[in-house]
């Protein structure tokens, strides 16, 4: 009993040199001749099978999943950060529910909202999305809207490289597109208004400047948000190109492309 | 990277950086543990996901006791990989039994090279078990102390487990 148990101490100190200190067999060995018969055996088969073990995960895997948990922990912040009893919210989205029930039916815009641009119910999901920006008063917020619609597009330019329909990523990249373009003259708003950032505003004006394009932070978080789409979204498209038939390349490539001078211009504009 | 208590800490209180450095520091060897327990590429890569995605939906009720956040990790994708096994069971698997090399000299199955599929194939000759310890131990490159407190058993207890897998192991490779 006592044997065996140092023998299993002295395995495990052996393979802690092997697998950690970047020692050898042979040293081992060294350490332990009157064990060097049982021992060497077990160490080939470790070094074997560690070895083997040894895979990584392919690249676009490591994109989409890095991809995929940015977004649940985006929408986890956000769902966070929701407040219950949001007034402003609340009256947009029972605007937005009446407003759309009165067209579709609330059971159809809920499966809308989840659905694929070859879905039926893909047309319902745009024309909420349409209701939702009309309807959100701030520029500020129609530039955070904008942004996670673009978030959408590509989640679904992605999905349509599975299917391998290039015809529909060149439309979904053209919605990207006018999304993107819509964020840039949106977070150029106070420049072109004429109230420059750099000399301090009035009270009046910076009232003003804040209802219409927000306060610093959110500009601020709208950055952040931006920059992170900035990466993510070029990486993800990337990924998806690698494993992407050639028949949808240039349109997934026209994607990228869009997405890449999208968020430059959108993050000057905001800086 | 930063101590991993207090990355823990700020990913509890929604630090985004700080559970990208957590997940990024454990992914490859989540994800390896998930491929050689479950032995199919592609239900890995779903799994994998999960596990982040669980960690990220539960970390707030993560708590220190003396065990590493990896060990928390490495717990929730055991779960996963014993929900999925479970549900598998009564599906049909394909053996990747044929790829093993039925060589009868033990010392040449060790030392030539072995690929994933016929290691995978070999572990299946192990308990659950003792293919547990292979897996946490040589693939994801969990500590001794680490496998004990994934596994609730003893550093003790892990070493002699650890030798009987190997040797099984090795039976495995050399019979086929």
């Amino acid at each position: 009993m006592k044997k065996a148990r140092e023998f299993n101490d002295i395995l495990d100190e052996c393979l802690e040199r092997l697998l950690v200190k970047g020692g050898t067999i042979e040293e081992c060995l060294a350490s332990y001749p009157e064990l060097a018969v049982e021992l060497e055996p077990l160490l080939q088969t470790v070094v074997a099978a560690r070895k083997a073990s040894i895979i990584q995960p392919r690249p676009g895997f490591r994109a989409k999943a890095r991809y995929q948990f940015q977004s649940a922990l985006q929408a986890m912040e956000s769902k966070r950060r929701r407040p219950f009893f949001g007034w402003q919210r609340q009256w947009v989205t029972a605007v937005t529910i009446v407003f759309v029930l009165l067209l579709a039916g609330g059971g159809t815009v809920a499966a809308a909202s989840n659905s694929m641009p070859d879905g039926a119910l893909y047309p319902v999901k745009l024309a909420t999305e349409q209701v939702q920006l009309m309807l959100t008063p701030s520029e500020i917020g129609k530039a955070r809207l904008c942004a996670k619609l673009a978030d959408r597009r590509v989640a679904e330019i992605i999905y349509m490289v599975d299917k391998g329909n290039a015809q529909q990523i060149e439309v979904i990249t053209q919605r990207l597109d006018k999304h993107l373009v819509m964020l840039v003259t949106l977070a150029s708003a106070p420049k072109q208004g004429g109230l420059p950032r750099v000399l301090a505003p009035s009270e009046e004006a910076t009232a003003n400047r804040d209802a219409l394009v927000g306060t610093d932070s959110h500009r601020a978080k709208l950055r952040a948000t931006l920059a992170r789409y900035a990466i993510n979204h070029p990486v993800a498209l990337h990924a998806a190109l690698e494993k992407s038939p050639e028949s949808v390349k240039p349109a997934l490539r026209q994607a990228i492309a869009v997405s890449i001078a999208g968020y430059e211009k959108a993050l000057i504009a905001l800086d | 990277m930063q101590d991993e208590e207090s990355l823990v800490r700020r990913a509890q209180q929604h630090d985004h950086e700080a559970f990208g450095q957590l997940y990024e520091a454990n992914f490859d060897k989540i994800y390896r543990y998930v491929v050689l327990r479950i032995g199919n590429e592609a239900e890995a890569e779903d799994m994998t996901q999960q596990v982040f995605v669980k960690a990220l939906q539960s970390i707030s009720s993560f708590r220190w006791k003396g065990a590493p956040f990896s060990a928390w990790l490495f717990r929730i994708a055991h779960n996963q990989v014993v929900d999925y096994l479970r549900k598998k069971t009564k599906r049909a698997t394909v053996s990747l039994d044929e790829s093993l090399s039925h060589d009868d000299n033990p010392q040449l199955a060790a030392e030539r090279k072995l690929d994933i599929e016929q290691l995978i194939a070999a572990t299946k000759h192990l308990t659950k078990a003792q293919r547990e310890v292979i897996c946490l131990r040589f693939a994801s490159e969990l500590s001794t102390a680490q496998v004990a407190k994934v596994m609730g058993k003893s550093e003790g207890a892990i070493k002699a487990l650890q030798h009987s897998a190997i040797v099984a192991l090795r039976k495995a490779l050399s019979v086929g």
